[in-house]
């Protein structure tokens, strides 16, 4: 159906645009810092020589990918009904410490071992979480302020019981962690089905949590758009007093909300962890629940552009390394995802823009029919971006997930 | 009546120019020609009436001329010249001001701070708000609008947003005034008040496009009028020579509708029962002053009022949508006082909001997924916890059909239709699923005279299988014609009881107003 792919062609319009200007904008500043700009772009799209390289680059950027699209999804759930989790980082980081110590602490059979250590980090997530939804409705206070308060109260509180009572590692040792998960706990790789499917095994194992993102992703999609709950949380979100007056609790609705996002943050530490780290220590992967702030604005809060969204960052972030090798500063990736993320709001809205203007295009060139009454198989107007819309501040892209 | 091909554009030798032509204007939305070569002509000082069916393309064209979006074809002239507008400031710039048919306020906004948005007076840079307050007092004193310039719009009723939006162009100095159905919360008086007013200004010089679908009240107010159909002009009419008889013919080729309540349907069962009830403010006053009544089976219980007596706060009350200070609510004699307001539609309330983008709909979803809104818990639209987005498409599909909505399809958004059409697909959700009781408060705000009668029909018809109506309404031959009771509102408290066979509208307004004494006749 033409109607669809023109909805889907749209609805990509901004966050290509917002790349697009964010490659242009870097290019730029690479240029100004003294640097040829098409050398940084070709180190970085460099994946290597060898197959073996290339495999490897690709399960890098996967590894980096799978918390980044957590950490969106845990974003976006609750964007969707108009809350800003930016609490994200401290629920992850508070729920990775102590999901490591759960995990380090007993010894179960292996499913079992990782299922409690999955449960652990999704409750920690979500109680942390939830003290946001639960001071929302019960004193008013705003969600991204005390977000922001947890997640200094989350920061501290982990290293102080990495430091204190969850402390496995010797003491001196320059780096502290939490005592080592047995390998009961861990998440196998899945380099088996790499080379399975005749590709060269690479030097680091792909995270078998690639599955677990990806189901926690299909739940997302269709907990959102197909079950009555999903109505309920998108409803609130597009109008919170219509919502009301439909006969949605919004109260529990903020508590729910959060108490998801918070599971879903919970998760965001755990591909590292069970993949690759197997404890907890002040080294410890930092900064994923901001980046997935970024992530869900670029993925228009759908769970299907947050996954591409999160390739491309992870796709960025590999791309630090070679640069270095290459001289020229790391920090370009940080400019690139930080103007991305700029151009992404403005992009947005210019590609509303052009969305309507192509409408209103299609529907002259339809002819001057009388007026329709009733189905004369026109497209449906197109769904223009919902990210100016007043009450949220935030995209909760109606169309994006529905395409 | 003449056709409205008259020609010569612009002024004739003499005469002075027309305060807005519009020639050949012609707009299209995706499927839709919304304005198809319109011609209108309005004289300096005059009001002008703009009347049609639902989605004939009225907003629309108020929208060009305002604007809002520019035509695909077709020439403006203001004053006598071409002018290309590029956006509201343009318009704004040129004194031409417009009332949206929806309300564009800040909702956590004060009134003052409404009325002044984007055009903020300034004092040696800073924000001059002795110098606004002054202002809106006085307009609002002029024109009796009743404005308190620190309270929350958020707080107020429709009427009340109604008139924030007429001073907020007023406060604009604006020469041209566009409003787009501004008295359709209003119960008579106040439009007569209103436009009294603005008599004044009229003879200063001042111009009105007016849109409305109280014919009425169009050939009581308006200088000429303008009548559009299917997107584009089909005639003018004086409105001292035509009949609104012939204005409803004009505009939709059907008879005038009138809301005769045949023979009483009314049986012995109670379905709604308010004990008591009592609702607070934040101040802890009565808004809802100890309000006892009976809806029985059959029966339609009118509330009459003067918009911002209690009405909203008791339709909140009776949905569950707002605590009580005291009393209790009964359903079909079962005590829902602390039931949420799902358990309460569950048990068969059906609601008609008295703002439809505020409590009705979800204008950036399609309409599809407006017609789950409020019955997400039920089929056809849903299916366990799972939503039956088939069922929802073929029932939205059908309530389109049925009712009259004009527009391509389910998938349509709900923001795409015109206001009527809106309106008329929440009757059809809230019809089809049956209720036991329905609180309506203006169900038939904003659509025209042909589709008020089908709704009238429908709800005369519910209404003879045993469905409970409890009506608010600014219409007061609806109120008179549609009610087996009616009660009049006024501060909080049911003042009178009134037998809506005997009632004339004058005695009723007298009522409302509190100018006659409480003894209720009934
Ligand atoms: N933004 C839009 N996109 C697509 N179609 C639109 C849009 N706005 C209006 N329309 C269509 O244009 C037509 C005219 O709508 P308009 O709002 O002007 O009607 P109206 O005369 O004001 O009706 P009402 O009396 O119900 O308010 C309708 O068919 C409507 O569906
Ligand atoms: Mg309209």
């Amino acid at each position: 159906m033409s109607g669809v792919v023109r909805r889907v062609g749209l609805s990509l319009l901004g966050p290509v645009l917002a790349v697009l200007v964010a490659l242009v904008i870097s290019a730029l500043v690479i240029a100004l810092i003294g640097q040829d700009p098409l050398e940084a772009f070709r180190v970085m799209t460099d994946l290597g020589q060898s197959p073996s390289q290339q495999v490897q680059s690709i399960v890098v950027i996967l590894n980096r990918a799978v918390p980044l699209f957590l950490a969106g999804l845990a974003v976006a759930v609750a964007f969707r009904m108009g809350l800003f989790n930016i609490g994200v980082e401290g629920q992850y980081r508070l729920a990775t410490v102590l999901a490591a110590a759960a995990g380090a602490a007993v010894a179960l059979p292996g499913p079992l071992h990782v299922l409690l250590i999955v449960v652990v980090a999704m409750a920690v997530g979500a109680l942390w979480a939830g003290i946001v939804g639960v001071l929302k409705v019960t004193r008013g206070v705003s969600e991204v302020i005390s977000s922001i308060m947890l997640n200094f109260i989350a920061l501290g509180l982990a290293s102080f019981l990495l430091t204190g009572p969850l402390r496995g590692s010797p003491p001196g040792a320059s780096i502290i962690t939490t005592a080592e998960i047995p390998e009961s706990g861990r998440v196998p790789s899945l380099n088996g089905l790499l080379t399975a499917l005749g590709l060269a095994e690479p030097r680091s194992g792909l995270y078998g949590f690639l599955l677990v993102a990806v189901v926690v992703g299909v739940v997302v999609a269709v907990l959102l758009t197909r079950t009555r709950f999903g109505f309920d949380l998108r409803a609130t979100g597009l109008s919170p007093s219509a919502a009301t007056a439909s006969g949605v609790d919004a109260r529990g609705m903020v508590v729910k909300t959060m108490l998801i996002s918070g599971a879903i943050a919970g998760l965001v530490g755990l591909p590292d962890l069970l993949g690759s780290q197997y404890d907890y220590g002040t080294e410890f992967t930092a900064g994923l629940g901001f980046l997935g702030i970024a992530v869900a604005l670029l993925g228009r809060s759908a769970p299907v552009g947050i996954a591409l969204a999160a390739l491309l960052f992870a796709f960025l972030d590999r791309a630090a390394l070679p640069l270095q090798f290459a001289d020229i500063p790391s920090s370009v990736v940080t400019i690139i995802q930080g103007t991305i993320v700029l151009a992404v709001v403005v992009a947005n809205e210019i590609a509303r823009r052009l969305a309507l203007r192509s409408a209103e295009r299609a529907g002259a060139s339809a002819g001057p029919s009388p007026q329709t009454g009733g189905d004369d198989g026109a497209p449906p107007p197109t769904a223009p971006d919902g990210g100016q819309r007043v009450h949220t501040g935030v995209p909760g892209d109606q169309q994006g997930a529905q395409a | 009546m003449s056709p409205a091909d008259s020609p010569a554009g612009g002024a004739a030798a003499g005469d002075v120019p027309l305060a807005v032509e519009l020639r050949g204007i012609t707009k299209r939305f995706p499927g839709v020609v919304a304005n198809g070569d319109i011609e209108l002509r309005v004289r300096r000082g005059e009001v002008h009436a703009i009347v049609g069916e639902n989605g004939a393309g009225k907003s629309t064209l108020m929208k060009t001329l305002y604007g809002e979006h520019r035509p695909d074809e077709g020439e403006i002239l203001v004053d006598g010249r071409p002018v290309q507008f590029r956006s509201p400031a343009d318009a704004i710039a040129a004194g031409i001001g417009m009332v949206h048919q929806h309300f564009m306020l800040a909702d956590n906004f004060t009134v003052l701070e409404n009325v002044i948005l984007g055009s903020e007076p300034t004092k040696r840079g800073r924000l001059d708000r002795a110098g606004a307050r002054r202002r809106i007092e006085e307009i609002s004193e002029r024109y009796n609008l009743g404005l308190r310039p620190d309270a929350l719009v958020e707080d107020l009723g429709v009427g009340d947003r109604q008139r924030v939006e007429i001073a907020k162009v007023l406060y604009r100095d604006a020469r041209i005034l566009i409003l787009d159905e501004p008295t359709a919360v209003l119960v008579p008086q106040e439009v007569d008040e209103l436009f009294g007013n603005l008599a004044e200004l009229k003879r200063e010089g001042l111009t009105v496009i007016f849109i409305s679908h109280k014919l009425d009240e169009v050939r009581r107010v308006a200088d000429s009028i303008t009548v559009i159909r299917r997107g584009t002009t089909v005639g003018t009419a004086d409105p001292r020579t035509t009949t609104a008889k012939q204005l409803a013919e004009l505009m939709v080729g059907a008879e005038l509708p009138t809301p005769e309540t045949r023979e009483s349907t009314v049986r012995d069962t109670p379905v709604l029962q308010l004990v008591d009830v009592t609702v607070s403010d934040e101040s802890r006053r009565p808004v809802v002053d100890d309000v006892t009544l009976t809806v029985r089976e059959g029966e339609v219980v009118g509330i009459a009022g003067v918009e911002g007596n209690g009405q909203a706060e008791l339709v909140d009350a009776i949905m569950g949508l707002r605590p009580l200070a005291a009393g209790s609510v009964l359903l079909g004699g079962e005590d829902v006082t602390a039931w949420s307001t799902r358990a309460r539609r569950e048990a068969g309330v059906g609601f008609i909001p008295e703002d439809r983008h505020r409590q009705g709909m979800l204008l950036d979803a399609p309409l599809w997924e407006n017609r789950i809104l409020g019955h997400q818990t039920r089929p056809p639209a849903v299916k366990g916890p799972l939503i039956d987005r088939r069922g929802a498409r073929a029932d939205t599909a059908r309530i389109m059909r049925e009712y009259d909505v004009r527009a391509p399809g389910p998938d349509t958004l709900a923001v795409a239709l015109s206001g009527g059409n809106q309106q008329k697909l929440i009757v059809g959700r809230e019809m089809s699923a049956r209720p036991r009781l329905l609180v309506a408060a203006h169900p038939t705000r904003g659509v025209d005279v042909g589709a008020q009668s089908v709704i009238w029909e429908l709800l005369k018809d519910a209404r003879a299988e045993g469905l409970g109506i409890v009506l608010i309404s600014a219409d007061l031959d609806e109120l008179i014609g549609l009610s087996d009771t009616l009660h009049v509102m006024l501060r909080g408290r049911l003042v009178a009881t009134l037998d809506p066979r005997r009632v004339t509208p004058e005695e009723l307004g007298g009522h409302m107003t509190g100018a006659r004494s409480t003894a209720g006749a009934a």
